[in-house]
C-alpha cells in the first residue's frame, strides 16, 4: 500500500517492541519482517533510528555479536522497562483503534 | 577538559574519520552531509561521539550487504537525520533554559 | 562588568583558557567565525558562564573536526554564522534556520550523489 509513511509514524516504533519483544533480533531482521508484513516503505535507516531511541532511552538490552560476513551485529532484546512500555503501546492502540472503529460505524 | 583528554579526543576523531574515508563515495557523501547538519543542529550528546561512530556502524553494515547508501536509509536524508536526534535535547534547549532561570544540572 | 570579564574573572578561567588555547590552533576563516560566534552568543544579563560552557565546547569541536577535515568554514556554516547562532540558542529564528539546513541537506545530497554519476 502506498504512502502509509505519515500514519505509520506514530505505531512504527510499537511494531518495532513487538518485534524484538518476540525474540532478540537485529535491524536488518526487523525491517525484513516488517516489508513481509507489507509494509513495504520501510527501509532499514528508518529502524536504525527507531533502536537508537530504544537504547538511548533504555528499553533495550544490546549485545554485539559477530556476523557470518561484514561487521558485528547489534542484538536487541527488551528489558523490564521496554515490555513496559510495550504494554503501554498496546493499551494505546487498543483505545485508539476502537474508538476510529466506533466513528466509522457512526456509534457514539 | 585536561589536555589528555584533548589527545584522546583527537586520537579517536582520527580513528573515526578514517572509518569515513573507507567508506564508497555515496556513503562517504552522505555521512560528510549529516554530520555537518547534525552540528549545527547541536544535539547535547554528540560530543561524546557515539552517536556519529554508530552511523559509522551502520553504514559499514550496509555497505558488507552490498546495498547503496539511499536504499539503507531512504531518500529522504534529514528525516533520517532529525530521527536520529528527536528526543535529544539541543544546545538551544540548554541555553533557553537558562536564560528562562530553570534549574539546571550544572548549577547543582 | 561585560559578560566575558565575568566569565574569565570567575572559577572558569582555566576551562576558558583551554578554550581560547583550542581556537588560536584553527586555521584563520575558522577563527574569525569562532570570535562572531562568541560576540553572537554574548547572553543575556543572568545567563551565567557555566551554562555556555558545554555550548561553546561543542561549537569548538565542530570547527576543530570539519577543520581537521580539511573543509572550508563556508562548507560547515555556511555563510551565516546568525543563523548558526540563532539555532545554537534557540531563538525565535531557529525552526526557520533549521529548515533551511534541512533542505540543504537533502539538496547537497542530491547534488553530491548526482556528481558521482551513479
Amino acid at each position: 500500500m502506498d504512502d502509509l509513511t505519515e500514519m505509520l509514524k506514530g505505531t512504527l516504533e510499537g511494531c518495532v517492541l513487538q518485534i524484538i519483544g518476540s525474540e532478540e533480533t537485529y535491524g536488518y531482521a526487523i525491517t525484513r519482517r516488517l516489508n513481509e508484513l507489507g509494509f513495504t516503505d520501510v527501509v532499514e535507516g528508518t529502524i536504525y533510528t527507531i533502536l537508537v531511541r530504544l537504547e538511548r532511552n533504555g528499553l533495550v538490552q544490546v549485545t554485539k555479536r559477530p556476523s557470518e560476513r561484514g561487521p558485528a551485529r547489534k542484538f536487541f532484546a527488551l528489558n523490564d522497562a521496554g515490555r513496559k512500555e510495550l504494554a503501554a503501546f498496546w493499551t494505546k492502540w487498543e483505545y485508539l483503534s476502537s474508538r476510529i472503529d466506533n466513528l466509522k460505524e457512526g456509534g457514539q | 577538559m585536561g589536555i589528555q583528554d584533548i589527545i584522546e579526543g583527537k586520537k579517536q576523531w582520527r580513528a573515526h574519520v578514517a572509518r569515513v574515508k573507507a567508506l564508497p563515495p555515496d556513503y562517504q557523501i552522505v555521512y560528510k552531509e549529516i554530520q555537518k547538519y547534525l552540528f549545527k543542529v547541536g544535539p547535547i550528546d554528540l560530543p561524546d561521539g557515539n552517536l556519529l561512530s554508530g552511523i559509522i556502524d551502520f553504514f559499514e553494515e550496509g555497505v558488507a550487504a552490498g546495498k547503496g547508501v539511499l536504499e539503507l536509509i531512504g531518500n529522504d536524508v534529514a528525516a533520517f537525520a532529525d530521527d536520529l536526534v528527536k528526543d535529544s535535547r539541543t544546545n538551544a534547549d540548554i541555553y533557553q533554559e537558562s536564560i528562562s532561570g530553570k534549574p539546571n544540572t550544572a548549577e547543582k | 562588568m561585560s559578560f566575558w570579564e565575568t566569565l574569565t574573572g570567575s572559577d572558569l578561567t582555566r576551562e576558558w583558557k583551554a578554550f581560547e588555547a583550542r581556537a588560536e590552533a584553527l586555521p584563520a576563516d575558522y577563527r574569525a567565525a569562532w570570535e562572531q560566534i562568541k560576540v553572537k552568543v554574548s547572553p543575556h544579563s543572568d545567563f551565567t558562564g557555566r551554562n555556555l560552557m558545554p555550548i561553546l565546547d561543542g561549537v569548538l569541536g565542530l570547527l576543530e573536526e570539519t577543520a581537521a577535515d580539511g573543509q572550508s568554514v563556508q562548507d560547515v556554516l555556511g555563510d551565516d554564522v546568525d543563523g548558526f547562532c540563532a539555532a545554537l540558542t534557540g531563538g525565535e529564528e531557529a525552526r526557520d534556520y533549521r529548515d533551511r539546513w534541512r533542505e540543504q541537506l537533502n539538496r547537497n545530497v542530491a547534488k553530491k550523489l548526482g556528481q558521482l554519476g551513479g
